[in-house]
């Protein structure tokens, strides 16, 4: 009863802190869902592969740099266990190679074999037919539809002449964004010779896994065997985009604290004849100090609850504004709980120190405060 | 023969160092049931006397004996002050945000009572100084012979055996105030609770059972000023 009128009292300076927690909440949830959502499509991307382990050169910081050479693929394609292996290069092209005046950040390129399971799953969903030869390019439909290109135009790329000979439809969002050409052409592009960015290895026996692993990572050091599923856990930079994510989240935290903070020393400060009041019938110190906290408490749970609603908004707003399917969402009840929970510290350590204080004050001086 | 309701024995309390002497040596006795007023000039200790009374304050020297039993070895001033006395101020001191109920039902938070029943309680406090009407109106709209109704409402919800009041008529104006004074008199009459008021007023004083005034610090009977 006392904590909602008295922060319904001034409802211009709670509706701004809570709008101050709102906010950092948001950032919370925004970013963190964009993160999750990026790693959510990349790790979907690579389970969707089929493949039970991926190799990658662990000694490069970016999978496009990752160069596995011939002798170490042959190596993993004769190992006993290993039913097939398929190589594929990778890279991202930058928007003024394309020339094309369209809003696309990047084009992802994919160097496929022809014959290649990894090419012929878009045998089914394709609109014109696969590539055979070293000039056709195939696009994804969203790369297709911001290069305004279909099936019989021309592409240029990489100072070469692409024909365009089908455009294909998938589930994954970073291919229905890229371009997918002859393997031998994207390795001689990126003058990577016979290497492959990627190794990916299907199992006689998918249990085998971890046996082929331990195997490939002693005989050469300097690759990784990784699970597809566990792609993204083995990069380092998404660990750093977690880190950013929650270092601009923070500072926007602060500043929702801040606002706790000075919306509950006012608050005190306005009703030290009151608190006197609450002391002079009883109350004991920390019965106030339990209701500045509840107040404290009381907003950043509102707050909180409107940073969801301004996270998930703005998250979406982002993608929805974005070059399609470059972006995605991912919510989890995980990220909804930390961001509740977050704000609920928030308001209890923004109100700690307001409460403190009203719970020090002498009945006797605050009832002859003016 | 029971111990009086208040018993004060040579109190002192000095503010600033010492620099200021408000009470100078205060020893009197209170009997249960008695209406004690005290009189005298702004700034003569009347206030600082009750609050040292009403365990809202601690004495520099000298002691206050609430039935029996002295505050100074109470360390807990809190549960003396919402069992054991009603305070009523002279700007009556209700939480503007809140209705006269609520305000009411304030002291009783530290109760074990249900929200119900002190809401309950609350009503019939409110009946008794005659404000059922005006229960759900927020304190800030109401008059100031209201506030001060509904602030003796407040002093007596936990049923203290002792009210105290500062000035009650102070900030009203005078048929207000006898009208504050007979709702006060009245209540107090039904619980048969002690009164001690603090005030002015010569009308307040009129219908008290014994009248001191207070002078620099020290409590004298009215004769002998």
């Amino acid at each position: 009863m006392l904590i909602l009128k008295n922060l319904l009292r001034r409802k211009v300076r709670s509706a701004l802190s809570l709008m101050g927690i709102a906010i950092g909440i948001g950032a919370i949830v925004s970013f963190n869902a964009l993160g999750q959502g990026f790693r959510h499509a990349l790790d979907a991307h690579m389970r969707e592969t089929g493949a039970q382990l991926l190799i990658i050169n662990k000694t490069v910081q970016d999978p496009a740099f990752s160069r596995v050479l011939k002798e170490e693929q042959d190596f993993v394609r004769s190992l006993p266990a290993v039913k097939n292996v398929s190589v594929g290069t990778f890279s991202i092209a930058a928007p003024r190679g394309l020339k094309v005046k369209t809003f696309m950040p990047a084009l992802l390129v994919y160097g496929r074999t022809p014959g290649d399971p990894l090419l012929e799953k878009f045998r089914a969903n394709i609109r014109g037919r696969l590539i055979e030869g070293e000039d056709e390019i195939m696009l994804g439909t969203v790369a297709a539809e911001n290069l305004k290109l279909e099936p019989g135009e021309t592409l240029e790329l990489f100072r070469r002449t692409f024909r365009v000979v089908g455009v294909y439809e998938s589930s994954i969002s970073f291919e229905r964004i890229g371009a997918i050409l002859c393997n031998v052409v994207l390795q001689k592009e990126l003058q990577m010779g016979d290497a492959a960015s990627i190794v990916f290895v299907y199992l006689k026996d998918t249990a085998a896994w971890e046996r082929v692993k331990q195997t490939v990572e002693s005989a050469y050091p300097n690759l990784a065997a990784i699970r597809s599923e566990e792609f993204t856990l083995f990069y380092d930079q998404f660990e750093y985009i977690d880190w950013y994510v929650w270092i601009i989240s923070l500072v926007s935290l602060m500043i929702g604290g801040l606002g706790v903070l000075n919306t509950m020393l006012m608050n005190v400060s306005e009703r030290t004849r009151e608190i006197g009041t609450l002391r002079a019938v009883g109350w004991s110190r920390g019965r106030v100090l339990g209701l500045i906290l509840s107040e404290g408490t009381m907003l950043s749970i509102a707050g909180g609850l409107a940073g969801l609603g301004v996270g998930w908004a703005a998250a979406e707003g982002f993608i929805r504004s974005a070059p399609r399917d470059f972006f995605a969402t991912r919510y989890s009840p995980e990220l909804f709980a930390v961001a509740m929970i977050v704000a609920l510290v928030l308001g209890l350590v923004g109100a700690l120190y307001p409460a403190w204080q009203a719970s020090r004050l002498s009945p006797i001086e605050a009832l002859k405060y003016e | 023969m029971s111990d009086p309701a208040v018993r004060t024995v040579d109190l002192v309390k000095q503010y600033e160092g010492g620099r200021i002497h408000a009470l100078n040596g205060v020893s009197v006795d209170v009997a249960r049931g008695e209406f004690f007023c005290i009189m005298g000039p702004s700034g003569s200790g009347k206030s600082t006397f009750l609050h040292l009374v009403g365990a809202l304050d601690r004495p520099t020297s000298g002691e206050v004996w609430l039935n029996g039993r002295s505050l100074s070895s109470e360390r807990d001033l809190d549960t003396v002050r919402a069992w054991e006395v009603g305070f009523i101020f002279q700007l009556h001191n209700l939480l503007p945000a809140l209705t006269s109920a609520e305000n009411v039902e304030i002291p009783m938070v530290v109760s074990k009572l249900r929200r119900r029943e002190r809401r309950r309680r609350a009503e019939e406090l409110l009946e008794s100084v005659g404000l059922s009407h005006r229960r759900d109106a927020v304190a800030a709209k109401l008059s100031g012979g209201e506030r001060q109704r509904v602030a003796i409402a407040r002093a007596l919800a936990n049923s203290p055996g002792l009210i105290l009041a500062d000035e009650p008529t102070g900030d009203v104006d005078s048929k207000t105030g006898e009208q504050i004074m007979e709702t006060l008199l009245a209540v107090r009459r039904q619980v048969a609770a002690t009164l001690i008021v603090v005030t002015h007023n010569p009308r307040v004083a009129r219908d008290a059972d014994r009248v001191m005034e207070m002078l620099d610090g020290r409590l004298r009977s009215s004769g002998q000023l």
